[in-house]
């Protein structure tokens, strides 16, 4: 053997001090044994392996949680994506029907019902599964003849109306809500209460006041036939009709804003119906510039 | 066979079990390499971590070896050495003592000065000759564990001690 570890072999016990005497002097042997001795009492620094083990527990769990988490984000991620772009292109297209100022639309439903859409009006829907969920929004006025089928439902910010095939006509504005039933029976949702409107009644509300349905002679809504009807309505929403009517801005008495109106005026000509809405309230009008007409009262 | 041995690592029990069997082995060689306890700690930790997520490609019979060689290649990547003092044990005050203060005297001497001659040593001879001395490991163990020959850990130990002895018959 060309190379001998005969200290190591002797500190292994392979090897007898005697041996080892052929290989070292006796001084040199008295401080090995003095280092073996002495290295007895060497120790590492103190290690705790419960508390380590706790530790990489703690980071092993966070490491692999962190791993679960990049994963689940990116198919969450893709998950909703998918969904979103779903939605966007099959179900949550809204058709969107609205009408400005001194115009009046009319259009056919995927069931074949059809609305008249009043000046500034919007009535919105799901054009998607249409004759399953009959459901639209409506904001302003509008007729609708539906057809037989499933509930047809109007929401509007005041109340809905569901129905299974009728006639009837709905106005939004402001305050102002009402239900003009013209064949079938229409079920009104106003404060949490409803009210059955049955053919050739009307249902109207303000605010926190409601009526029982009074009847009507009519059996289309003044507005299809061009012009407005009015009957005992606060004046002012009569005003703000022929301001929508006609685009056209008037200024009056603001003490005639709640006064009860009753009457009718055309949406044809400007002058006869400026005529129709003062004369009962003995005014007289003024037009200043192009679409503004003003109320004076009558000096007599 | 093979996967229930790649199961072995990836379950709780296990790993736990053989972290507590080897924690202290595996932060002493480190700390025999460089003498600070913190670096020691967070490799000790960072090691067994990268045993946990690489479970299931641990053989349980390298599977010490392979921490031991993870932990070396840590280090390698720290590489932030001090000098490495190895403390005494503080043995407990006797009641009488048969030896002369002279002798005592001698003695704290010759143990300081075997710690500055085991910070002087190599690295491998160090590691092989306290692994063997603090641990008790046999040769072939720390053949095992470092991947090397019995021959090279009795070469480094025998090296170990006539550097040792050198350095000590000197002063």
């Amino acid at each position: 053997m060309k190379e001998n570890y005969y200290i190591a072999k002797w500190l292994n016990n392979e090897l007898s001090e005697d041996e080892l005497k052929k290989f070292v002097s006796e001084d040199e042997l008295r401080t090995y044994k003095k280092i073996i001795e002495a290295s007895k009492k060497l120790q590492a620094p103190a290690f705790d392996s419960s508390k380590a083990l706790n530790l990489v527990n703690t980071k092993k769990q966070q490491t692999k949680v962190k791993k679960l988490n990049f994963q689940l984000v990116y198919r969450v991620a893709a998950s909703i994506a998918i969904i979103a772009m779903a939605f966007y292109f099959f179900s949550a297209k809204e058709t969107v029907y609205a009408t400005k100022y001194a115009e009046k639309t009319n259009f056919t439903l995927p069931d074949q019902s059809v609305v008249d859409l009043n000046a500034d009006s919007e009535i919105t829907f799901k054009e998607k599964n249409w004759n399953t969920n009959r459901n639209l929004k409506l904001k302003g006025e509008a007729y609708f003849s539906v057809k037989k089928g499933s509930k047809f439902t109007v929401n509007t910010k005041l109340g809905s109306v569901s129905v299974l095939g009728t006639k009837f006509n709905v106005i939004v504005r402001g305050n102002y809500f009402q239900v003009t039933c013209y064949r079938g029976l229409v079920s009104v949702s106003y404060k949490d209460k409803t009210i059955k409107v049955p053919a050739g009644t009307s249902f109207k509300a303000e605010g926190n006041n409601s009526e029982q349905p009074f009847a009507i002679n009519d059996t289309l809504p003044s507005w299809i036939q061009n012009y407005s009807s009015f009957k005992s309505v606060p004046y002012h929403f009569v005003i703000e009709e022929l301001q929508r009517q006609y685009k056209i801005k008037i200024e009056y008495n603001p003490k005639y804003a709640n006064t009860l109106f009753t009457g009718n005026f055309t949406h044809t000509n400007l002058d006869t119906a400026l005529k129709a809405v003062t004369i009962p309230l003995n005014l007289t009008f003024k037009t200043i510039g192009d679409h503004k007409v003003s109320f004076i009262e009558n000096k007599n | 066979m093979s996967e229930k041995n790649e199961n072995e690592f990836c379950n709780e029990k296990k790993f736990s079990s053989f972290f507590l069997d080897n924690s202290t082995l595996l932060f002493n060689y480190i700390f025999y390499k460089c003498g600070n306890t913190d670096l020691s700690n967070d490799i000790v930790q960072e090691a067994f971590i990268k045993i946990w997520k690489n479970c299931a490609k641990v053989i349980p019979n390298k599977a010490k070896s392979f921490l031991f060689t993870i932990a070396t290649n840590l280090f390698l990547n720290e590489y932030a050495k001090s000098t490495v003092i190895i403390n005494y044990k503080n043995t407990p005050k006797k009641d009488y003592t048969n030896e002369s203060p002279e002798f005592l005297l001698e003695e704290k001497e010759f143990e300081a000065k075997l710690q500055k001659a085991i910070s002087n040593l190599s690295e491998p001879q160090r590691i092989a000759f306290l692994m063997n001395r603090i641990d008790g490991k046999k040769y072939r163990e720390i053949a095992e564990l470092l991947g090397i020959s019995i021959k090279t850990v009795e070469k480094r130990i025998h090296n170990a001690l006539v550097n040792l002895r050198k350095e000590i018959d000197v002063f």
